[in-house]
């Protein structure tokens, strides 16, 4: 909650509308919910300057990684050894998003598990990661919903449950790629309403 | 590196003619297309920053509006907007409105252009949809997945082509198998290929050897000479130099070396035994003596299915094939037909005709619709089902006839049997029931009237027993009211068409569309002649307008499709009643006032072409809405046949993506050309 606090006095401060900002949607795949421990497998984001999200600035890379670590992930994402036949280097791939986070805001379903992931692999690397902001499309959903209810049932926060509330289209594939999209176009909703 | 979007590539690929790119052609417009959110507030500044462009709506609803404010369309998920302006190069003048907050694809203008100079069957669509043409898609495309499934076809050429402007020359290579598959995935999978319909070759493609002909001045011995040495079994008899058709006339005038000849007659193996041999005549006269003269002809290009309605309408065995300019070409028989195996219509009919009792012809006319289930899965052409099936019932017909003359003598004066309604359309189908009636010569005595009766009866519970339902309406010959005299015909019309009361009007639909099926054709010529005069009558036409305009297409508010059942079914669409049989309706009133006297709807639009009151493209989009329906009906009642489901009202959220803009768009055109009719028709009388 404190980030998207500060996100919201920073945009006061520069009197910006929030559609002038560019953000970059972004999802991560990883071996386990633990940054410390888990192995970063795959990234992918895409940039939008509201309301238009651009496909071609879509990016999706697999990531190279310890393969004996890979244990329990390829029943979430359908991640296989065999997908990883031609990774990219862990310092190449945060480099180009360095450049494209630089002076944006980064946007995540449930940011805080991305962003650690992020974060542990750039110090790893000595990048610097330097969004202009972060937001959050679980916190944004969680904290509108507590506006108008008392309680959040489990499974009510989940991206395709919160994309349904607005009546965007439900998308089947579990791909790193497809969520970030999936994401983006939920905080345009979010933000449009 | 650039992701493959799946989730876009298969909403694009359920998103006619985004179906018609290849895999990897789709792949390239999921990575380069724009998503936007779009909302009130947005809506106008977003389609200022990107148009022209193509618009694919995803989620959301949208109202396109004409600049005057007018609703032009509801928009939603899956439809296009934005290629005309694309197409002609004219500014955007429509807006949007926004009902539901949605996302919409953008497609630039640039890729636009790539794919439509890439994929033909793309650019296809939208001029066609532009143009309302959009109905035209569906008699093209199972020619072309056949096509597409042949190795070594076009497609892989359009591959190629659109994989390298796709690219940009770039370095992504193009794996040339992967461009392959994805061209076959295109097509073939979503459709099925339908199987091959040897009746749906020209006679052209079949007649394999050249005519063989001989003066009208060759003796009968000659003529036989010739066609033992030939080994056929008749043979054409011309006149050298004469003047073909007389229509051909100019053409003639034109190519004065080329030799014309017309048929006169021809002679078949039968002639020469029954008119010849058993009459004791001399071999040495000539042949035009005893010949059939100016026989029935087929034109090369015209199908087997043709060739096939014209020797069992005539009750012949042997067709001279001609061209364009009445010029044989070869002969084709019923033993050619025979031989397209798989074609069991032929073998049908051959049967029927076969048959030597009542008892024999209804257990063959049993299993017709065993076999129509398997033919109408086969044809491309659809309109060949409602054609066989009325040639299946004239046969039955024309030996219920004949079983009945065997007993009870031959007809005591000239007589013609009828087909009204859809046999006499040749638009009949399975459940279709009958609709005919007897044409008697005037003067008649009671004895003589009576034969008539039986044979009516005869006839019609012939029928029925052979599965062609009795008429609830009791339209039949075995009405009285249906078997009338010349005289009494003409009296029945002249009062529908001076007393126009609602009733007079539905049976005038039926009526008018009539076709000889057996009998003295002088006579039936003379009684569709004087019918069609009186159908010609401005206070009648007027009144049959007024009554069409009344019923109104299933279309709702804002475009949307509007059930027109009631109870459980009230979400389904009767596309018999409120689509072909409206179409039959329009085409009918500007054939009575053509004073046209063929029934057939496709026919009568041809005949009509070059009429001052119905112009070219109304009369192309009433036929191809007219196919479109046919052959819509056609797949429900495969699909639903053995069910309890209706056979002729479907529902429209089952229905394809392409379907349902095809069917509205065929709505449409029956709507814009009811108004028509109105304006036309319905202010006189």
């Amino acid at each position: 909650m404190g980030n998207l606090k500060r996100w919201i006095k920073r945009w006061l401060q520069r009197n910006k509308p929030w559609t002038e900002h560019t953000y970059v949607a972004l999802d991560v795949e990883s071996s386990g919910l633990d940054p410390r421990s888990d192995q970063l497998l795959a990234v992918a984001w895409v940039v939008i300057k509201p309301p238009v999200i651009d496909y071609a600035s879509g990016r999706y890379y697999l990531i190279k990684h310890d393969q004996t670590e890979l244990k329990q992930s390829p029943v979430v994402h359908g991640l296989v050894s065999k997908d990883f036949i031609d990774p990219t280097e862990p310092a190449e791939v945060l480099r180009e998003l360095a450049k494209v986070l630089k002076d944006n805001i980064l946007v995540c379903h449930y940011i805080q598990l991305d962003w650690g992931f992020l974060q542990h692999a750039a110090k790893q690397h000595g990048i610097k990661l330097e969004p202009l902001a972060r937001f959050d499309t679980l916190a944004y959903e969680a904290q509108r919903l507590k506006r108008h209810q008392h309680h959040i049932a489990r499974g009510e926060l989940t991206l395709n449950a919160c994309r349904t509330r607005y009546g965007l289209p439900e998308y089947n594939a579990h791909h790193a790629f497809s969520d970030a999209i999936a994401c983006g176009e939920l905080m345009l909703a979010q933000r449009y309403k | 590196m650039q992701p493959e979007f799946t989730e876009v590539q298969r909403f694009l690929l359920d998103c006619p003619p985004f179906d018609e790119l290849t895999g990897e052609q789709r792949q390239w417009v999921a990575q380069n297309i724009k998503a936007a959110y779009v909302n009130e507030h947005n809506v106008s500044d977003l389609f200022k920053q990107h148009s022209p462009a193509l618009y694919i709506v995803r989620s959301g609803g949208f109202d396109l509006l004409a600049p005057d404010g007018h609703l032009i369309e509801r928009l939603e998920s899956h439809d296009l907007f934005g290629f005309p302006s694309l197409l002609s190069g004219r500014p955007v003048v429509n807006k949007l409105h926004v009902i539901e907050d949605g996302i919409i694809y953008i497609v630039s203008a640039q890729m636009f252009d790539t794919l439509r100079q890439a994929v033909r069957a793309f650019e296809q669509y939208f001029i066609r949809a532009h143009g309302q043409r959009l109905l035209g898609e569906v008699a093209r495309q199972p020619m072309d997945v056949a096509r597409r499934s042949t190795p070594g076809s076009s497609a892989a050429a359009v591959n190629g082509s659109s994989a390298a402007a796709v690219n940009g020359g770039s370095a992504a290579a193009v794996n040339a198998d992967t461009a392959a598959t994805g061209g076959i995935t295109a097509g073939a999978s979503r459709r099925e290929t339908p199987g091959y319909e040897p009746l749906e070759l020209t006679v052209g493609e079949v007649v394999a050897r050249k005519p063989v002909t001989m003066p009208i001045t060759a003796t009968i011995r000659e003529a036989a000479e010739r066609m033992r040495d030939e080994k056929v079994s008749s043979i054409i008899l011309v006149e050298e130099g004469a003047a073909p058709a007389p229509d051909q006339g100019a053409d003639q005038g034109l190519h004065p070396s080329l030799a014309q000849v017309r048929i006169s007659g021809i002679l078949t193996d039968r002639d020469l035994r029954n008119r010849v041999v058993a009459q004791g005549l001399s071999y040495g006269l000539q042949v035009n003596a005893v010949m059939t003269q100016a026989p029935a002809t087929v034109q090369a290009r015209q199908t087997l299915m043709d060739a096939l309605a014209m020797m069992t309408q005539h009750d012949i065995h042997h067709l001279p094939v001609v061209d364009d300019n009445q010029q044989p070409l070869g002969m084709i028989t019923n033993t050619d037909l025979m031989r397209q195996q798989r074609s069991e219509p032929v073998m049908l009919i051959s049967a029927l005709n076969k048959a030597q009792s009542r008892e024999q012809l209804i257990t063959e006319a049993r299993q017709i619709p065993v076999y129509m289930q398997t033919f109408a899965a086969r044809v491309r052409d659809t309109t060949m089902v409602g054609r066989l099936l009325a040639s299946l019932t004239d046969s039955m017909t024309r030996k219920l006839i004949k079983l009945y003359e065997q007993e009870h003598g031959v007809a005591p004066g000239a007589y013609c049997w009828i087909a009204f309604g859809s046999q006499g359309r040749e638009d009949q189908v399975l459940s279709s029931d009958q609709d005919n009636g007897l044409l008697l010569g005037n003067g008649l005595n009671e004895q003589q009237l009576e034969w008539f009766k039986g044979l009516g009866e005869y006839v019609c519970s012939g029928l029925n027993e052979c599965g062609i339902p009795l008429c609830p309406g009791n339209i039949m010959a075995s009405n009285a009211d249906c078997r009338r005299t010349l005289d009494g015909w003409l009296e029945r019309f002249q009062n529908w068409t001076q007393n126009p009361t609602p009733k007079a009007l539905m049976y005038c639909q039926i009526f008018f569309d009539s076709r000889m099926v057996h009998g003295n054709k002088r006579l039936y010529q003379r009684y569709r002649d004087e019918v069609a005069q009186l159908g010609q009558k401005d206070f009648f036409l007027g009144n049959l307008a007024r009554l069409q305009v009344s019923v109104q297409v299933p279309l709702g508010l804002f475009n949307r499709f509007r059930g027109t059942e009631s109870g459980k079914d009230s979400d389904l669409i009767n596309i018999k009643r409120y689509g072909i049989a409206l179409i039959n309706d329009i085409v009918r009133i500007y054939s009575l006032q053509a004073g046209l006297t063929v029934p057939q709807t496709l026919q009568r639009l041809e005949q009509l072409r070059g009429s001052n009151l119905l112009n070219r493209k109304d009369n192309q989009s009433l036929a191809e809405a007219w196919q479109f329906l046919t052959q819509l009906r056609l797949q429900h009642q495969l699909a639903t046949w053995g069910t309890d489901k209706p056979q002729n009202a479907l529902d429209p959220d089952e229905l394809s993506t392409l379907t349902r803009r095809q069917l509205k768009t065929a709505f449409r055109i029956i709507k814009e050309c009811q108004q028509g009719v109105g304006l036309k028709f319905g202010r006189v009388g």
